[in-house]
């Protein structure tokens, strides 16, 4: 459907006016058709009258002297009018008198009666107009005149006029039509040509055209102006626009081109900078090596001299001797920890993230702090939820336990108490390490944790320490994820809390409660078993924690289930404490000694009174005094233990350094091995390809061929494939070569200062396990 | 008022305009007419013909102008007279009771004799006075006298309207020249329906 708000203005302006002219003509022929028509309507009234009149006056003495004919003629002079159809004389008694009808003679009308007062009365019936007058001679009523007109003459009038209105009123449309269209060109023509002006302009986007001007002063000039103004804002806003577009084009350009320049230059720094790196990193590997080797020299050789390896010292040698290792000590950890930041620092740090229970962990740092805290008498309380499962690198987390550890007990004087607490609240494991130690004022709590920051007033001889120990402990905990804080009240001691990730135990680990007198270590018939007697469970566990894993260990708690259990587990050693409830230490060293299943394993006894006369006499192998340090408790074990090296073949040690060497040989020499020392890769292939060894101890950095050649080589030879291989180096390994040594070789070992228990430990563990796999392989 | 009560009302009194315009009439129509059927049932048809001449003599006045001198006549009122025998009966004087001619009373006059005719303004000249006719006409001379007679052979002898029988109508002759030599002025209505016109004595 069409609908009229659709169209054109000039559309709607043409209806529009035809609507105007249309209605109003129409109302104004109507008005005056209707005027017309009741004034017509008067005019034939008064016309029939008249007529009624004259023949009535001209019918009086037609009437009076009975003479229908003379009436009669004069009635017929209504011939003249054709609409006159009937007419009818009364005489004064209401009889017809004489009658005139226009077509032929019909029905004679009964008078018809006049009102009373009135002379005519007339009436519409029927389409006819009836007319009936008194017939008055000399104010005498003398009779009735009847006269019928029809209403042709109304009906042609009405006729004539229906066809003038519509004649009139076609022309007038067409007059309206065509002033319509004129004055489209004063109202519509105007708008339109604007609404054509700017859909040009909205379609085509030039917005330079303008609307044709109107000189007439009326809204649609306004409007035509108002838009060209517009349109001129509009072309002045695009111009600008442009202008900005190209600016801005052409600042990109210029961005880009001297992006591409900064690009190159940055390009080029890169390549500096990773040229740098890789500078820094080939020095930092060089650094550790040159320096550690010489360092491993002094501290190995000065560790040998203070265990009288080489012969027993006279006091003051042994203060001397002491002081060289603790300086050397104290150097190694030094460039260790600056190598270890260094590689934080760039990001060089390799992180080997596994699962483990805080629990299992906690040991092992334990028993490198336990002497030094034994050593002040300070007293360490732990406290840890022994389900608490952490996501962390184990090692480094064990750094930075025995970090915080290692400076409370520095902090802490003597008598002291240092705290381990570890709570696990879902989401992160928190570990605190609480000591009663001098404290940190608030105004020093950030420094600590920077590097080569101590605190002032601290520095002295027993606090001495890198100052890089916290640094290096933040930035641990940090890559790992967690965050490190500090409580500390001066004077009270300080409290340092770490948290790590949580891990929720998918399954539920095994937690290995020590059973009382369970063998802890994996039941390894080769590894030696040695039975721990001790009342206290933390002595117990450190002398534990001292002997794995190079041991299993088996514990007992009194003097009785000592007897039981040695000889139920004829055990290779036995470590007797002295001071015990019931039965003490020598009676139940007599009781061993009694029974013949245990009178030949060895007793070392561990007590804090010294009392090595009364002990050798009743026949122990050897006697410690507590506190035990775990090197001195490992020696001597192993000098009662038989080696596993043993009936072995010898160690062959490869090492460019003939120091190193010497201090590898006469270490491995005092733990029961025999070895060979040769100082190049070539020379240690000739010497495989001559005799059968039973592992290698290899340096990877060797001038001519290094390390990995030598273990190529060595896995290339059919029957040297599961020869124990162990890498000792100073190196700083990439994760490649940690890869591909974890694959070919059975232990990896850095050369740092307390390499030596560990490197026995691994060494023993390596051969055992190659025999067993060849006992097991002869026996298939 | 109840509804029907004013409906009553209505119709009674528009019974009672019509009783008084028209009954009256159609009882006088009705009287008369069983009046003419009587008497020509009874073979006497004078009456009714007498009563019409009688309404003839007193209409004849109503288109005739007599000069103004004559009208305004000493005693006042119209007089028509009858001269000779009267043929009327009652009826002349039943017909002019009430009747006016302007603002005069219309009277009827018997006279025996012409020169009693000062008064009348009409004169109908009985039948009886048919042989002294030309006397009457003479005494009467040039008067304003309206002469009307049903003598046979009135409007020739100088009579001035003369009642003739057409059918059973009654019509009449008028000599023009009579009544213009009297200074009578006849309407034309009035000779229009005259079956004759007579311009002189012939």
């Amino acid at each position: 459907m069409l609908k009229i708000q659709n169209y054109s203005i000039s559309k709607k302006l043409t209806w529009m006016n035809m609507l105007v002219s249309g209605v109003a003509l129409l109302l104004a022929c109507s008005g005056f058709c209707a005027y017309d028509l009741y004034s017509f309507r008067d005019a034939l009234v008064r016309n029939v009258s008249i007529q009624a009149q004259i023949i009535g006056d001209n019918t009086v003495s037609a009437l009076l002297f009975n003479d229908p004919h003379s009436a009669e003629k004069t009635l017929s002079a209504l011939e003249a009018n054709q609409h006159l159809l009937y007419a009818q004389i009364y005489t004064r008694d209401g009889q017809p008198f004489a009658g005139y009808w226009r077509d032929r003679p019909g029905d004679t009308q009964p008078v018809p009666a006049i009102p009373a007062g009135q002379t005519q009365t007339y009436w519409y019936r029927d389409g006819h107009l009836g007319l009936t007058r008194a017939i008055i001679f000399q104010e005498k009523p003398t009779g009735t005149l009847y006269i019928r007109s029809d209403l042709g003459a109304m009906n042609d009038r009405l006729r004539s006029y229906a066809v003038i209105i519509i004649v009139v009123f076609l022309a007038s449309l067409v007059v309206a039509l065509l002033i319509s269209r004129i004055s489209q060109r004063v109202i519509s023509e105007p708008v339109m040509q604007l609404a054509q002006t700017v859909r040009i302009v909205s379609h085509e986007k030039n917005y330079s055209i303008r609307a044709a001007t109107n000189p007439n002063r009326d809204e649609v000039s306004t409007l035509i102006e108002s838009v060209n103004e517009m349109l001129e804002q509009i072309q002045q806003r695009d111009g600008a626009l442009q202008r900005a577009h190209g600016e801005l084009e052409q600042r990109v350009r210029e961005r880009t081109i001297q992006l591409a320049v900064a690009n190159k230059e940055l390009d080029l720094r890169n390549r500096e900078v990773e040229r740098a790196t890789q500078m820094k990193s080939r020095f930092l590997a060089s650094m550790s090596h040159e320096l550690r080797t010489p360092l491993n020299a002094i501290v190995g050789f000065s560790d040998l001299l203070a265990d009288g390896t080489p012969g027993v010292l006279n006091v003051k040698q042994k203060r001397f001797v002491d002081h060289i290792k603790q300086g050397s000590t104290h150097l190694l950890q030094l460039i260790n920890d600056i190598l270890d930041l260094s590689k934080i620092e760039a990001g060089q740090l390799e992180l080997h993230n596994e699962e483990f229970l805080v629990k299992d962990a906690l040991p092992e740092v334990l028993s490198t702090i336990s002497p030094l805290a034994m050593a002040k008498n300070i007293r360490v309380e732990q406290k840890v939820e022994s389900k608490s499962l952490v996501k962390a690198d184990r090692v480094r987390f064990k750094q930075v336990l025995y970090n915080l550890l290692s400076n409370a007990v520095k902090f802490t004087p003597k008598g002291g108490l240092i705290g381990i607490e570890c709570v696990d609240d879902g989401a992160f494991v928190c570990v605190s390490v609480t000591d009663t130690g001098i404290g940190i004022r608030p105004e020093d709590q950030k420094m600590v944790f920077e590097e080569f920051r101590q605190v002032e007033g601290t520095a002295d001889s027993a606090h001495q320490g890198t100052g890089l120990g916290l640094a290096i402990t933040k930035r641990l905990v940090e890559q790992q994820g967690g965050r490190i804080s500090l409580e500390s009240e001066l004077g009270k001691g300080s409290r340092f809390s770490f948290t790590l990730l949580a891990v929720e135990p998918t399954e539920p680990y095994s937690l290995e409660e020590p059973t009382r007198a369970a063998v802890t270590m994996v039941s390894d018939r080769l590894t030696p078993l040695v039975l721990i007697v001790d009342d206290e469970v933390p002595a117990r566990e450190l002398l534990a924690s001292y002997l794995e894993p190079e041991y299993r260990v088996a514990m007992a708690e009194s003097g009785t289930e000592a007897l039981e259990e040695a000889q139920r587990l004829q055990p290779n050693a036995i470590t007797l404490d002295v001071m015990m409830p019931g039965s003490n230490g020598f009676e139940t060293l007599v009781a061993l000694r009694k029974n013949p299943e245990t009178a030949n394993i060895p007793v070392i006894i561990l007590s804090i009174v010294d009392q090595k006369q009364v002990g050798f006499a009743l026949g122990a192998a050897d006697y410690l005094i507590k506190p035990v340090r775990k090197p001195a408790l490992l020696d001597t074990i192993r000098r009662h233990v038989p080696s596993p090296g043993d009936d072995d073949s010898a160690i062959l040690l490869v090492d460019d350094d003939p120091k190193a060497l010497e201090l590898l040989e006469e270490a491995l020499r005092s733990a029961g091995y025999e070895t060979q020392g040769v100082c190049s890769g070539a020379r240690a292939l000739e010497v495989l390809a001559n005799k059968v060894v039973g592992a290698i101890l290899l340096d990877l950095l060797m001038p001519g061929m290094d390390g990995f050649q030598v273990i190529r080589h060595v896995r290339e030879e059919p029957a040297l494939k599961e020869l124990p291989i162990l890498v000792m180096t100073a190196k700083n390994l990439t994760p490649d070569e940690i890869a591909l040594l974890n694959r070919e070789t059975q232990g990896l070992l850095q050369k740092d200062g307390s390499w030596k228990n560990q490197l026995i430990a691994e060494l023993a563990r390596v051969i055992r396990g190659h025999k067993l796999a060849k006992s097991a392989g002869s026996h298939d | 008022m109840k509804c029907a009560d004013y409906k009553a009302a209505l119709h009674g009194r528009r019974r009672l305009w019509r009783d008084r315009g028209v009954l009256p009439r159609r009882i006088i129509a009705t009287v008369l007419w069983l009046l003419l059927v009587a008497s020509s049932v009874l073979g006497q048809a004078k009456p009714g013909e007498y009563q019409v001449k009688a309404a003839y003599l007193y209409n004849f006045g109503r288109f005739v102008e007599w000069p103004s001198n004559i009208t305004t006549a000493s005693t006042g009122s119209f007089t028509i007279c009858v001269l000779g025998e009267d043929p009327f009966g009652p009826a002349l004087d039943s017909t002019l009771t009430g009747e006016t001619r302007g603002n005069q009373k219309v009277a009827a006059r018997r006279i025996s004799s012409p020169q009693e005719y000062v008064d009348c303004q009409i004169l109908f000249i009985s039948t009886s006075e048919a042989k002294r006719l030309n006397k009457i006409i003479e005494a009467l001379g040039n008067s304003a006298v309206l002469t009307v007679s049903d003598i046979p052979g009135f409007s020739q002898r100088r009579g001035m309207i003369q009642l003739v029988m057409e059918g059973n109508r009654i019509r009449f002759e008028v000599n023009l020249a009579a009544t213009q030599r009297a200074g009578l002025t006849l309407s034309s209505e009035l000779l229009k329906v005259a079956t004759a016109v007579r311009k002189d004595g012939d």
